[in-house]
């Protein structure tokens, strides 16, 4: 299903093949409040994603995933600490740079599936290409292949609102991986979806890593979800408690 | 183009709030479209009534009036001696009959053409005041009231109560409408006229505008010419083609006239220069007719002519549509005040409504924005997208706005509404001349009366041009609005997780 041959071709000037990681984090704290309120979400994380690492955080409510997630879709800077994606600090790039980077190097993949609602599965997959130079030709071609990489080739024109769950989290896969990210950030992607389709989901994720190297970092509570991640760290209360790397 | 197709897809989609957003802009606008075409037909409606009334050209009158205040000052006693001597010989005549020549069963048919009210003055200030700067042309006018006396002697029985007989002439005055003397067929009437510079037709007394029949006075021939008012005519079951007697001499009546509402008519118009040899007042005038270069010299030309003609009196087309009352006035006054604040409040509420639906679409819209900054929308696209979708919703809101304006035009013009513009039979200045001087009533009394206008509400290119402004910028504010509250909106709102 998945299309073997997208070795992505950078559009960000930075030298992706001679780094064998992709995130590096050093001693990475985020507070968030002061005094009585203060709330130590992430505290001194030492952490390195590796290309093609396909890596599940788990951990209790509460415990830091969202706000990791955040510091490595370049969301939210972090109090303290460096966080490095494909060897530039996120921590000294500005709004524009970080919005950038963002479209350039990573995908996102949300609980929600956050797609437009008056928006067609194909220009909810566009609206990732909106703002690139591409002519419209190009950005439509490339729209079709993404929808037959997901097996919604014949869902393009339908709205959200007349696709499953399961048809929604593909079309959210396939806007996510439209502009070749580096790196695909998924929040929760099966939360909100039945067993059956969720493994689904999660079969799909697996055949990127496999077929096109592609890193992914995915928050779960689901430990069937965790358990088809090649690598799993789990969160306690701002501190990585396992990582199944080490 | 991408941004389109989504602002699009968000107008159609979200179908209600794009309905209300534009009908909140439409319904301000078609207001403003409403009320200002209203506004325009009123001042249509008070300027078909005004028109007449202030003449073609006709900027402002100055006449010397003689005032008498409410405690008595003034008056005779406040002019030179020079002029009182004036006067004395102008109205010193009596009804110019020498009755004490007339035995009885003598036949009297006697004009006296008197000034009437107004105080006359010398041709040649026209040229003095057509020096004064800012304006533009004059032209002189003089009307007298005409005694005329038509009847026989009665033969007059002397009792002893009686002393004395027969009539006196000389001093005194004379009623105009004294009517018949002890039962005798002595009678009196009196009836204006008018002498007009014919040469300038827009400022004078009489003007072509206002002949309902026959002609104005022609180039040639005009000595004789003579122009009546309605009232008149009809009263004395005169027509053009008929022939009047003004002291000794015939008029051929060319034209009847009609006569404003709130207008000043004399009975009779003739060329200025007859009158003048005919009454004897070669070169006397007693109104000055001005014209301004602009309606916005009209104040200081005024001014200026009050300053330099002393005594004189300045009435202006403002002060004639001042005269003007009724349901007419009464709607402008009301569109004037009231239109304005209506107009400035529906656009407030439009917009405010706009604003708060775009910023109530922003709230619910949360993880929208979040998402598209997640993938990588700038700050400026996003707000771009917002006021985009704004801009669409206040085009909308303006052609809706129009369709509901012009409906509403429509229901006005439908309606025939009319309202009435009210002259009341107002007192001149020269009806205050005073007793003693036996002036009679005014020559040129103001035509008192009522007339019903059409209210037709008018729409106007410029008027829509604007409405569109209006709808638009109410659209792009509201997205203003709307966009910076997107633009602080972080990216981490995409993602809501259970955290």
């Amino acid at each position: 299903m998945m299309n073997s041959s997208t070795e992505p071709a950078r559009s960000d000037g930075l030298a992706a093949e001679p780094l064998s990681s992709v995130y590096e984090l050093s001693d990475v704290t985020k507070v968030y409040g002061s005094g009585n309120t203060l709330v130590r979400a992430l505290d001194s994380i030492d952490l390195t994603v590796a290309r093609g690492d396909f890596l599940a955080i788990v951990g209790a409510s509460g415990s830091g995933k969202t706000t990791l997630l955040q510091l490595l879709g370049a969301l939210d800077r972090p109090t303290t600490g460096q966080v490095t994606l494909l060897g530039r600090d996120l921590t000294t790039l500005g709004d524009r740079d970080l919005t950038r980077l963002r479209r350039d190097t990573i995908g996102f993949v949300f609980q929600q599936f956050n797609l437009i609602p008056t928006l067609t599965a194909a220009a909810n997959v566009e609206i990732a290409m909106a703002t690139r130079t591409d002519s419209a030709h190009q950005r439509a071609e490339r729209v079709s292949e993404l929808l037959s990489s997901v097996g919604l080739a014949d869902r393009a024109h339908h709205l959200p609102s007349q696709l499953s769950g399961g048809e929604q989290q593909r079309v959210a896969i396939a806007r996510a991986l439209a502009n070749r990210p580096a790196v695909l950030l998924a929040d929760e992607p099966t939360g909100n979806l039945d067993t059956q389709t969720g493994s689904e989901i999660i079969e799909l994720l697996n055949q990127l890593v496999e077929s096109a190297n592609q890193t992914i970092v995915l928050i779960t509570h689901e430990p069937a979800v965790a358990a088809a991640a090649q690598r799993t760290i789990s969160l306690k209360d701002g501190h990585i408690i396992t990582d199944t790397h080490d | 183009m991408f941004f389109l197709k989504y602002m699009l897809s968000e107008l159609r989609r979200r179908r209600g709030r794009t309905i209300l957003t534009a009908l909140g802009l439409a319904v301000g606008v078609g207001l403003v479209v409403m009320v200002n075409a209203l506004s325009t037909g009123l001042d249509n409606a008070q300027a078909t009534v005004l028109r007449p009334l202030t003449g073609v050209g006709t900027d402002m009158s100055v006449s010397r009036p003689l005032k008498v205040t409410s405690n008595g000052s003034g008056g005779f006693g406040s002019l030179s001696k020079a002029e009182q001597k004036q006067l004395r010989k102008e109205i010193g005549g009596g009804p110019g009959v020498n009755f004490a020549s007339l035995g009885a069963g003598s036949k009297i048919d006697s004009d006296t053409l008197r000034p009437s009210g107004d105080l006359t003055f010398p041709s040649s200030e026209l040229s003095k005041l057509s020096k004064i700067s800012g304006v533009a042309s004059v032209a002189g006018s003089l009307t007298l009231t005409d005694t005329h006396i038509s009847g026989t002697v009665p033969k007059i029985k002397i009792t002893q109560s009686q002393t004395g007989g027969g009539f006196r002439g000389g001093g005194g005055g004379f009623g105009p409408a004294s009517g018949a003397l002890n039962g005798g067929s002595i009678a009196s009437s009196s009836r204006t006229v008018t002498g007009v510079d014919q040469t300038k037709p827009s400022l004078a007394a009489v003007t072509p505008s206002q002949i309902i029949k026959g002609s104005y006075f022609t180039s040639t021939g005009h000595a004789d010419q003579a122009i009546l008012s309605t009232g008149y005519a009809q009263s004395k079951r005169l027509s053009v083609g008929s022939t009047i007697s003004l002291d000794g001499k015939t008029f051929h009546v060319i034209g009847i006239s009609s006569t404003p509402l709130g207008g000043t008519a004399s009975d009779i118009y003739v060329e200025l220069a007859t009158l003048q040899k005919l009454a004897k007042y070669e070169g006397q005038i007693d109104t000055a007719e001005v014209e301004a270069a602009g309606a916005s010299d009209v104040a200081a030309v005024s001014t200026a002519v009050t300053k330099q003609f002393k005594n004189s009196q300045v009435t202006t087309a403002a002060d004639l549509a001042s005269r003007v009352s009724g349901s007419l006035t009464d709607a402008k006054n009301l569109s004037s005040k009231l239109g304005m604040a209506l107009e400035i409040i529906a656009l407030i509420a439009a917009v405010l409504i706009a604003s708060l639906l775009t910023l109530a679409s922003v709230a619910k819209r949360v993880r929208e924005i979040g998402t598209l900054k997640a993938v990588g929308w700038s700050r400026l696209q996003v707000v771009r997208q917002i006021c985009g979708e704004a801009l669409g919703q206040g085009l909308l809101g303006a052609v809706v706005g129009i369709v509901v304006g012009v409906a509403g035009i429509a229901v006005i013009n439908a309606l025939g509404w009319t309202l009435k513009a009210t002259v009341p039979a107002a007192t001149t200045s020269a009806s205050s001349a005073g007793p003693g001087f036996g002036l009679g009533q005014a020559a040129s009394a103001i035509t008192s009366g009522s007339t019903a206008v059409k209210i037709t509400a008018v729409a106007s290119i410029g008027l829509i041009a604007t409405a569109v402004c209006l709808a638009i910028l109410g659209g792009l504010l509201s997205g203003a609005l709307g966009g910076l509250r997107a633009a602080r909106l972080r990216p981490g709102v995409a993602l809501r997780t259970v955290e």
